[in-house]
């Protein structure tokens, strides 16, 4: 009996590791086809840039106000109050460097990820697992469009340019609504000139390099666990596994990136 | 010159084995009862399934063993009516759709291919190309976009799985008049039919008229 259950039991705990093993190593795979074939000027195809154009257009213009409205709070809340309590203990000095290295480096990458996953990783996953599910990715193979280069590459490329872009609009609209802010409570001594220039001084020169790789690869990240969860699908999954599949994934690794990357800085 | 050479192909053993040639301006009418043999011998034809016997060539070249950039833009010459749900991608306009395959390889200006688009889907019955996505078109324009999108850039050859379905009677002509010019230019052609009134439809130019078994696909006559 207790012989029977051995295999059992440990069949049960190989099949998921297994099963996220390779899903990760198919990731690491799609992470290496996009930066492989992106610079690519012959995977560019017209059909591919307007999959790329359709896709920015989405990611930014659709998750800009959500971003600003996210970064105006957190400038509130958070830049506002290091302004007002620093300066009420009189320590100001120590504004530059708690804001870079709360809000620049760990905040931003962290709440542009979850909005990008929310906002662009959920039409990735219902438009590229409907198309699965449908059996329409073997249509694409019989026009001779590759699905990767259609479906994933420029995904995967706008949601990267995406997470740069509104991590940037994040950071300087919480800089500002949190000086707005501490104006207001009369806690700020300087221009706004002069406030932004003790960030950006606080700045070492590895966090010009963090910054923009944190955000891309996030960026990037979120787009592949979502187009990789949809194009995983088996014909019994529904839309709303993959839904629920590719939110999960997409935390995991919004929050794995972050860290990782700023305990390599 | 052969266009379409299948060589004893099956995908699996226990799929019908299959041997057809088909040179330029030649038709092969086919019955396929089964709706799934006839998707698989348009998988065959497009190089889509990997053979457990034969071979499959299309103008000269062994699908298998081509690198990926070579068998896509090969792919890229055919023009195919595809069964079941008519290979319509949900979140693509039936517009675009249609386009896609010339859009993506060919460079010719997109104005140009949207014209040549339109004055076909006119040929098929259109105002012009839908604009909306696949789930707000009719089925009955759906089929007419399927025929405009497997006709336009003049394909070297056609697989027609299942065209004018539910609709024969205002599809047929026009399908005719299209798929004979195509012939005409050196196109070939497979029509899936997957029932008796087209497969013995003798207005149709038919080179070749098999009905696909169990064993294969068997040559027939009609009976005059």
């Amino acid at each position: 009996m207790t012989g029977n259950r051995i295999p059992s039991v440990l069949a049960g705990i190989g099949r998921p590791v297994s099963r996220k093993s390779r899903f990760l190593a198919r990731l690491a795979a799609q992470a290496f086809g996009v930066i492989r074939e992106a610079p690519r000027p012959g995977n560019w195809r017209r059909t591919v840039r307007y999959e790329f154009a359709r896709s920015l257009r989405h990611s930014v213009a659709g998750g800009l106000s959500p971003t600003l409205i996210a970064a105006a709070l957190v400038g509130l809340a958070l830049v506002g109050q290091a302004l007002f309590w620093l300066g009420t203990a009189g320590q100001a000095n120590l504004v530059g460097p708690i804001l870079v290295a709360v809000l620049v480096r760990e905040i931003a990458p962290l709440v542009v990820g979850f909005l990008l996953l929310g906002r662009t990783g959920s039409v990735i996953l219902a438009e590229i697992g409907a198309v699965r599910l449908a059996g329409q990715v073997e249509v694409l193979e019989a026009q001779g469009i590759d699905p990767f280069l259609i479906l994933v590459l420029p995904r995967a490329v706008a949601t990267a340019v995406a997470g740069f872009t509104l991590g940037m609009m994040f950071v300087l609209a919480a800089l500002l609504s949190g000086f707005a802010a501490g104006s207001a409570l009369g806690q700020v001594p300087k221009s706004l000139a002069m406030f932004l220039d003790t960030v950006v001084s606080a700045m070492r020169p590895v966090d010009f390099a963090l910054f923009p790789i944190k955000m891309l690869s996030i960026g990037l990240l979120v787009s592949l666990v979502c187009s990789l969860t949809a194009l995983s699908a088996s014909q019994e999954d529904e839309l709303g596994d993959l839904m629920a599949r590719g939110f999960t994934g997409g935390v995991l690794v919004i929050m794995i990136t972050s860290v990782v990357l700023s305990l390599a800085a | 010159m052969t266009i379409l050479h299948i060589d004893g192909a099956q995908a699996t053993p226990a799929d019908p084995l299959v041997t057809l040639r088909l040179t330029a301006g030649q038709l092969a009418m086919i019955d396929t009862p089964n709706p799934e043999h006839a998707t698989m011998l348009a998988d065959l034809c497009t190089g889509l399934l990997p053979l457990a016997n034969g071979a499959v060539r299309f103008l000269g070249r062994d699908w298998t063993g081509l690198p990926h950039e070579h068998v896509a833009a090969m792919r890229g010459r055919i023009g195919r009516i595809f069964g079941g749900t008519g290979g319509w991608i949900g979140f693509i306009d039936v517009e675009t759709a249609v386009l896609l395959p010339r859009l993506h390889h060919t460079r010719r200006p997109a104005g140009l291919l949207r014209d040549e688009a339109a004055a076909l889907a006119r040929r098929f019955g259109l105002p012009g190309l839908p604009l909306e996505r696949p789930n707000r078109v009719s089925a009955a324009d759906l089929s007419r976009a399927a025929c405009v999108r497997a006709f336009l850039g003049e394909p070297l050859l056609l697989v027609l799985e299942s065209p004018a379905r539910g609709q024969l009677d205002d599809l047929l002509p026009p399908l005719l008049d299209v798929l004979t010019a195509a012939l005409d230019r050196g196109a070939a052609a497979v029509w899936l039919a997957p029932g008796d009134r087209v497969w013995r439809d003798a207005s149709i130019p038919v080179t070749y008229r098999y009905r696909l078994r169990e064993q294969g696909l068997v040559p027939m006559r009609l009976r005059s």
